[in-house]
């Protein structure tokens, strides 16, 4: 009896215990979260950094604003904005240290925003003129142009903010200091492979805090990544559309997860003036071209299923996307024909398109569409990672490139409409409507006021036929079951890695 | 044996200067530029010319080597275009991991290889040897890196008996390190082991061919002692020649499988300094593999002298 009594006190008392210790690893930080990236790591130099890669940085620095999983912008190292014409006023938080010791106030923003306006690696920060500190927590930035989106640019890396001493190191591509929940732990890390961040002990809002260490390998070789995921190695990776990743969608434990973002494909004809190729000058002509793709088969086949057919820039789901646009552009050749015959090119016509090797299944697809209807494209490949740099120049009459759905809006007009933006070397200037439409889009912080503007472009674009979207890409993340189910696992527009802030394992 | 290891590694340096020419040249003759990646997609022309600028790439071809050459004389071997790396520590982390995958892989070839090849000498026109000579034909026709993947995909996804990516040193844990190194080792060295297989059957035939052979075998030896002690050693000197081939074969193929299982060696430094044009990093990698293959060819050399007395230096 006594036994049986003790026995019973025993397992009271341990259950008592143990009650009381799940509570507590509940909400201490615990477990490592092992994410691989599809690039290899560059730099961790917010100011220089370029391209893929963000997941790598996202640990050690936080932005002033911060992108919330429904695309709403919410402060996060700032406690609000005001903006009145070209003046936008910062108020800052008062309660933040960087890692190591630094103060964060508005002096750490200034020469941060300063250097990276000097490096000029960031575009979005190419609208600032100058940045002051108004007082010890608040700055004033000065725009030299309109720029609705400085604000979510500022949520981004563009806005991400470095320890005032670190900015001195010439090695701090490898020794990143920031105010993030997690530091970069060198030691651990190994160059080429992973990355390791620990829990950073003075973080400002510990609550935010559920990971004990967070892994990010580089991995860009989707069979490999595959394998990984697959055995449990990692338990998120980041995908393009590939035949890996379809595979991810089809594994049972896996889930492919979806979200709007990613690319959207596009054919962009550069010669719109038609002084190379004469036919492009012909509105008909570039219609012509777009009924001549079959859409669902380019994202069914060369895309696996994992794009959907688009006529504009952005996807369904994203706040300018104008859904009367769904439909126009269906496949159709004979009238394509027509529409060529029309224009006095019934016999078609030859023009020279680059690709990069990455892209020879989409152009050499395309090429085929358009033989389709008696226009020869001939294809030229370039060396990878020229592609932007040529289709810059005269040296072809059209190119293929992607748009970043994530870009704001008010960078398209920049990057191909305006007679000096990047992708219109020919220089010709836009029509006075599209003019209008992208200055009214630029006019204001709301979205909402916003979007119309951006949805008329789109119709004006679409049938001006310059710029010829052929399919929109998500972004894909692919998860082992129970972390795609986590509900404290949450994504920011166009960033795969998840918000690191309040991600737990034990959920 | 002192004075052709002396001779060989004083060739060296006039050989990894030749070797420097070349590599500095190709680099400069690729068509594509470093400078395009560092500044993005959305860079400007005024940021282009500054960078270029920075990195020295505006300075002619000759002028660029020279200052690389009088750096790396004194062993400085530069930095990554791209980031803050030195090419030497880049270079240094991961010959360890090549050069561990390299020989498990030759190591795999020698045993599987020579053993195949000697079973299949003794036993002329048997199954076993009909069997060694249609895996030989299958090891050489089947490509490394699609091997690796199929044995990935079985072993580690599907078994999970090795992990399917990734490396662990051999001072951090030796069976971890088995288990890491087992499946890419498999992948480069089966595919080895089917050039070896086919040169040690025919010189394993033809060695027990000779008279020496038959007179030992008249003698009453064991037929273990006829072929270890008599046969073997002489079968081996065209193996040891094709063995050296095939390790430097396995370098390159490293690259490859390194890929497939992510592992961290010189191959992926390599592919990624090739694509990014990080010339600094490219030129670092060259001339450490020549050193290796350099080495590799020595260490033949001197197993030569031990196989045939008649080759030994005076």
């Amino acid at each position: 009896m006594n036994k049986w009594l003790s026995n019973v006190v025993l397992a009271f008392a341990l259950s008592i215990g143990l009650g009381a210790g799940s509570a507590i690893a509940a909400d201490a930080p615990s477990g490592t979260f092992k994410f691989a990236d599809l690039v290899k790591l560059v730099t961790l130099d917010p100011h220089k950094h370029t391209g893929g890669g963000i997941p790598y940085l996202t640990p050690v620095y936080e932005s002033l604003f911060q992108r919330t999983p429904d695309d709403q912008i919410k402060p996060r190292l700032a406690t609000g904005f005001d903006a009145t014409g070209l003046k936008v006023n910062i108020t800052l938080r008062n309660d933040v240290r960087f890692s190591d010791g630094e103060p964060f106030n508005a002096d750490a923003v200034v020469a941060n925003l300063t250097r990276a306006m000097e490096l000029g690696v960031q575009r979005p920060l190419s609208a600032l003129e100058s940045v002051v500190a108004t007082g010890e927590y608040s700055v004033e930035i000065t725009l030299s142009r309109p720029s609705p989106s400085i604000i979510v640019s500022l949520a981004g890396i563009a806005g991400m903010m470095v320890s005032p001493k670190a900015l001195d190191d010439p090695a701090l591509d490898r020794n990143p200091v920031g105010t993030g929940p997690y530091l970069y732990n060198a030691d651990q890390s190994r160059e080429g492979e992973v990355r390791v961040y620990t829990i950073n002990g003075s973080y400002w809002d510990p609550d935010a805090q559920g990971l004990e260490r967070i892994e990010i390998w580089e991995m860009p070789d989707n069979t490999a990544r595959l394998n990984a995921l697959s055995t449990g190695q990692i338990d998120m990776g980041a995908w393009l559309s590939s035949p890996q990743a379809l595979q991810v969608s089809k594994s049972d434990g896996l889930t492919l997860i979806r979200r709007p973002g990613g690319f959207t494909y596009t054919i962009i004809i550069l010669d719109k003036d038609g002084g190379v190729i004469p036919a492009f000058a012909d509105k008909r002509v570039r219609q012509a071209m777009s009924y001549a793709i079959d859409r669902q088969a380019f994202a069914d086949v060369i895309q696996f299923g994992l794009a959907t057919p688009a006529v504009q820039p952005v996807g369904a789901g994203h706040w300018a996307y104008n859904a009367d646009l769904a439909g126009k552009y269906e496949y159709n050749p004979d009238k394509a024909r027509k529409l060529l015959a029309d224009a006095g090119y019934a016999d078609g016509f030859s023009f020279t398109m680059p690709s990069i090797a990455v892209f020879l299944s989409r152009t050499e697809a395309l090429a085929g569409f358009f033989a389709d209807i008696g226009i020869t494209m001939n294809i030229e490949t370039i060396e990878p990672g020229t592609l932007a740099r040529r289709s810059r120049t005269t040296d072809f009459p059209a190119t293929n490139l992607v748009w970043v759905i994530n870009t704001d809006l008010s960078n398209l007009p920049s990057l191909y409409l305006e007679p000096g933006a990047a992708f219109n070397p020919f220089k010709v200037a836009p029509s006075a409507k599209l003019n209008e439409l992208a200055a009214k889009g630029a006019a204001n912080f709301d979205l909402e006021m916003r979007a119309p503007a951006y949805r008329e472009m789109f119709e004006v674009i679409a049938d001006e036929a310059f710029l010829i979207y052929i399919t929109s890409g998500q972004q894909l993340v692919g998860a082992s079951d129970k972390i795609a189910n986590n509900p404290t696992v949450v994504f920011s527009p166009g960033v795969f890695s998840p918000i690191w802030h309040g991600l737990r394992l034990n959920r | 044996m002192l004075r052709l290891v002396g001779q060989r590694l004083l060739a060296l340096v006039p050989l990894l200067f030749l070797v420097s020419i070349l590599t500095f040249s190709f680099t400069a003759l690729l068509p594509g530029d470093p400078v395009d990646l560092i500044i993005g997609d959305e860079g400007t022309s005024e940021q282009y010319e500054m960078i270029r600028e920075r990195l020295g790439l505006n300075e002619p071809v000759l002028t660029r080597y020279a200052i690389w050459l009088g750096k790396a004389a004194r062993g400085d071997f530069g930095t990554s275009f791209f980031n803050s790396v030195e090419v030497w520590d880049a270079v240094m982390l991961r010959f360890p991991v090549t050069l561990s995958l390299t020989f498990a892989a030759a190591l795999i070839a020698i045993i599987v290889g020579v053993g195949a090849g000697i079973l299949a000498a003794l036993h002329p026109g048997s199954w076993i040897d009909r069997l060694a000579t249609l895996g030989a034909t299958l090891g050489q026709a089947i490509p490394n890196f699609w091997f690796g993947i199929v044995l990935a995909a079985f072993f580690a996804v599907n078994l999970r008996w090795f992990p399917a990516t990734g490396y662990v040193p051999l001072s951090e844990s030796p069976i971890e390190w088995l288990r890491s190194i087992t499946l890419p080792a498999l992948a480069l060295g089966l595919s080895a082991s089917a050039a070896l297989a086919r040169q040690a059957r025919s010189a394993m035939v033809g060695v027990l061919q000779q008279d020496y052979i038959q007179a030992a075998r008249a003698q009453g030896l064991s037929a273990r002692r006829v072929i270890f002690k008599h046969a073997l050693k002489n079968a081996m000197i065209p193996v040891v020649t094709v063995l050296a081939f095939q390790i430097n074969v396995l370098l390159g193929g490293a690259l490859i499988v390194e890929q497939v299982f992510s592992i961290n060696g010189l191959g992926s430094l390599a592919i990624a300094a090739v694509r990014q044009q990080d010339i600094p990093m490219i030129q670092g990698i060259v001339l450490v593999t020549v050193a290796i293959v350099v080495v590799i060819q020595l260490l033949t050399d001197l197993a030569y002298g031990y196989l045939n007395p008649k080759a030994r230096p005076a």
